[in-house]
């Protein structure tokens, strides 16, 4: 008895969950059964762990679809809009939290920009950079919070038929982070053509001292590495953020589902736990802060010789 | 433990669906390929920011971000061998 009294109260509680995690897959095995089948909603093919992602148009403003997506998307562009502009107006000499974070948001990318490229380009591409990092920090967070954006299925309060709660990510859609990609890749182009000139772009791309035979191999894989950067730009970002979700959704329960056996989903839960924090508090900053840096590195590279 | 890895292969190899096993085989080698090698590399760089934080503990700071875009650089390697196989299993 006196282990119980002079344990700590983090102990204690650590003790008690792990004690109540082995309880319930006990309790769940001894209910429901280790027998695996697959559940008669994944079977029948109502639900499939892509639902997540789906698309489902909501109303359509003439060309434009309005779905899950867009409505991600004007959050974010509301939010960060207005946070960097409210934070802008309501400057004091001793910063309050918010001020503290956008001034150290602003001390990261202006270091970030002024290390990578030279001084005329970063005083044109600070704030684009900048703006990526707040951008797509802001739009990873968001997937992380609960929203009732799930219409696919729906729950009843009061009376009122309401979309589910479900996380969901603009990233995990291939096009968000190709459109962004895709503006990097033609900026930094553009800004080599118009330093080099369009031939002398593509003289800069070869190292110097490669001989006459070697030269067309090396140019074509030269050429390629730069298509495989915005390859590899969408990719980063787009495959990161789908695989965690996906993973938050299937330790979180859904692995169960889709076998049928309820001691799988409980089982895995501190799994989840830990993937969902693991996924909000380092990836979603780590993959802007990689996508601000990288652009400032193509920028950069694109105004020098090799 | 290997007939339980060799045993779906093989069920869907006699019903005649060879092509959703190699499928399944296709997924399965990007993934795991894709992360062998990140782990490998993840790892050599974690390893070798512990020994020049060693070397030199003053240079912590610039040390540790160029680690974490190192870190984001690797683990992208596995992504693209994991949508290979995507590409693979879907395609």
């Amino acid at each position: 008895m006196s282990r119980l009294e002079t344990m700590s109260t983090g102990k204690k509680i650590s003790y008690s969950v792990l004690a109540i995690w082995l309880f319930g897959i006990i309790f769940f095995a001894i209910i429901y059964g280790v027998t695996a089948h697959k559940a008669p909603d994944v079977a029948s093919g109502t639900f499939s762990p892509t639902n997540e992602f789906k698309l489902d148009t909501w109303f359509s403003l003439g060309p434009v679809a309005f779905n899950k997506g867009v409505l991600y998307l004007l959050i974010t562009v509301t939010l960060t809009i207005g946070i960097m502009v409210y934070a802008a107006d309501h400057l004091h000499e001793r910063p309050g939290r918010l001020q503290v974070v956008v001034e150290w948001f602003y001390s990261l990318t202006r270091g970030l920009a002024t290390d990578n490229m030279s001084r005329k380009l970063e005083k044109k591409y600070f704030p684009f950079i900048a703006t990526l990092f707040v951008f797509i920090l802001v739009t990873n967070l968001i997937g992380y919070i609960p929203l009732p954006v799930n219409t696919t299925d729906k729950f009843t309060l009061f009376g009122a038929h309401l979309p589910s709660f479900q996380l969901y990510a603009v990233d995990t859609n291939v096009a968000f982070p190709l459109i962004l990609a895709l503006s990097v890749f033609v900026l930094f182009n553009y800004e080599g053509i118009k330093y080099h000139g369009l031939g002398g772009y593509f003289k800069s791309l070869i190292p110097a001292g490669i001989g006459k035979g070697l030269l067309p191999l090396i140019a074509l894989i030269e050429v390629l590495s730069i298509f495989l950067r915005l390859i590899s730009l969408t990719v980063r970002l787009w495959a990161n953020l789908l695989a965690g979700h996906l993973l938050i959704a299937f330790m979180g329960g859904e692995l169960g589902v889709l076998v049928g056996q309820t001691v799988v989903s409980w089982a895995l839960l501190p799994l989840g736990v830990a993937i969902f924090l693991f996924e909000a508090v380092l990836i979603a900053g780590l993959q802007a802060f990689i996508f601000a840096i990288l652009t400032a590195i193509y920028l950069g590279g694109a105004v020098s010789s090799h | 433990m290997l007939f339980s890895l060799l045993h779906p292969i093989l069920t869907l190899a006699t019903t005649g669906d060879v092509t959703k096993a190699g499928r399944a085989i296709a997924l399965g080698v990007g993934a795991g390929g894709g992360a062998a090698g990140a782990g490998a590399g993840i790892g050599f760089l974690f390893g070798s920011v512990i020994e020049s934080v060693t070397r030199q503990p003053e240079m912590r700071d610039e040390i540790t971000s160029i680690q974490w875009l190192g870190f984001a650089l690797t683990e992208a390697t596995f992504f693209y061998g994991l949508v290979g196989g995507f590409i693979a299993f879907f395609l």
